[in-house]
């Protein structure tokens, strides 16, 4: 008889779950279960949306940042002094420049040679300009541009210089 | 989706009673044993994609219910662990000497009155068919803690039965 009452609740279990829950809890569980189905997509819904437009607010941001700083990082971002010589030097190319296409009717051959060789070192500073939003080290890549263009007007003063003295020369030789 | 749902009312229909007399054994107060019933069957609907058919639905179900009874007994800030479980050694011989014949009913109300610690671990021992292991786990408790609070669940119980059958007789 060591577990009489084991033993007694074993053989009359059933005599034990004597209460009923009332009539109305199914009614309840069921109208859970319609709002549970009807909740459901919605919020699916609500939340595929929201991590859609927050994937689109962050797409558009990155763009129009990546954009400004392709468009708007210029040396004077960099470093201003820098800048200022730039701007000195390109005024000067310009007006060298004009100046040289004054010969251009008169030499068309060398003309063109010179306006090829101006073209390269040209190239060279929009490939460093591009480079210059990314680049590691900034003010290198500036002092890199500013050589550029100081090259590129020397270059233009010894065309100057070459096609003054091919003018000259044709000019005395026409004599 | 009808179909369902008349399939879903058969399960009700099949284990609303028991389920509800497993609440009310754990929690002594018929609202909360409805309220647990509600909310067991309606989480036991939704998920139930996610009942594998290693054991029956209704043990599965009855694992939902004394979960979410044990949560309601928790938030009443009920304790299972005893403070001085391990001084007292439980006498088992004279917990199961009993005088008074054992009828359902008394047993049943004698449970009722039984402080919560004890209650819950008798009825899942008794009455659920839990082992102490399977106890441990559902109450966080140690093995051990479950043997003990059981053998004093049972004497007290036995105590209280005979003053029932003193004051009857």
């Amino acid at each position: 008889m060591n577990n009489r009452l084991e033993t007694f609740v074993k053989e009359n279990r059933k005599d034990f779950d004597v209460f009923e829950p009332s009539a109305a809890l199914w009614a309840k569980i069921e109208s859970g279960l319609d709002s549970n189905k009807k909740k459901k997509p919605i919020n699916l819904y609500l939340w595929i949306s929201a991590a859609a437009s927050i994937v689109i607010v962050f797409g558009l941001v990155w763009l129009y940042t990546g954009q400004m700083q392709n468009r708007d990082l210029e040396i004077a971002d960099v470093n201003a002094a820098a800048a200022k010589r730039e701007n000195q030097f390109t005024s000067l190319i310009t007006e060298k420049r004009d100046s040289l296409a004054i010969f251009a009717s008169a030499n068309p051959d060398l003309y063109k040679k010179f306006t090829d060789d101006l073209l390269k070192l040209d190239e060279d500073y929009e490939r460093l300009k591009s480079e210059l939003p990314t680049t590691p080290n900034q003010l290198y890549v500036v002092k890199a541009m500013v050589k550029n263009r100081e090259i590129q007007l020397n270059l233009l003063k010894q065309q100057l210089l070459i096609i003054n003295q091919v003018d000259d020369y044709k000019r005395v030789n026409q004599i | 989706m009808h179909g369902s749902r008349a399939a879903q009312f058969q399960l009700y229909k099949l284990y609303a009673k028991a389920m509800y007399n497993v609440a009310l054994r754990i929690l002594n107060y018929e609202e909360e044993a409805e309220d647990v019933l509600q909310e067991a069957f309606l989480d036991a609907f939704t998920r139930i994609v996610d009942f594998r058919q290693e054991t029956t639905f209704g043990l599965w179900l009855k694992q939902i219910v004394i979960n979410k009874s044990i949560n309601y007994l928790r938030k009443r800030k009920v304790e299972f662990v005893s403070t001085d479980e391990v001084s007292e050694i439980p006498d088992e011989i004279s917990a199961d000497e009993y005088d008074v014949r054992l009828q359902a009913d008394e047993i049943r109300q004698a449970i009722t009155e039984l402080p919560d610690g004890y209650r819950v671990v008798l009825s899942l021992y008794l009455l659920e068919g839990y082992d102490h292991e399977e106890i441990s786990h559902i109450l966080k408790i140690s093995e051990n803690t479950s043997r003990t609070q059981y053998m004093r669940a049972k004497k007290k119980l036995k105590s209280i039965l005979e003053q029932k059958g003193m004051r009857d007789e």
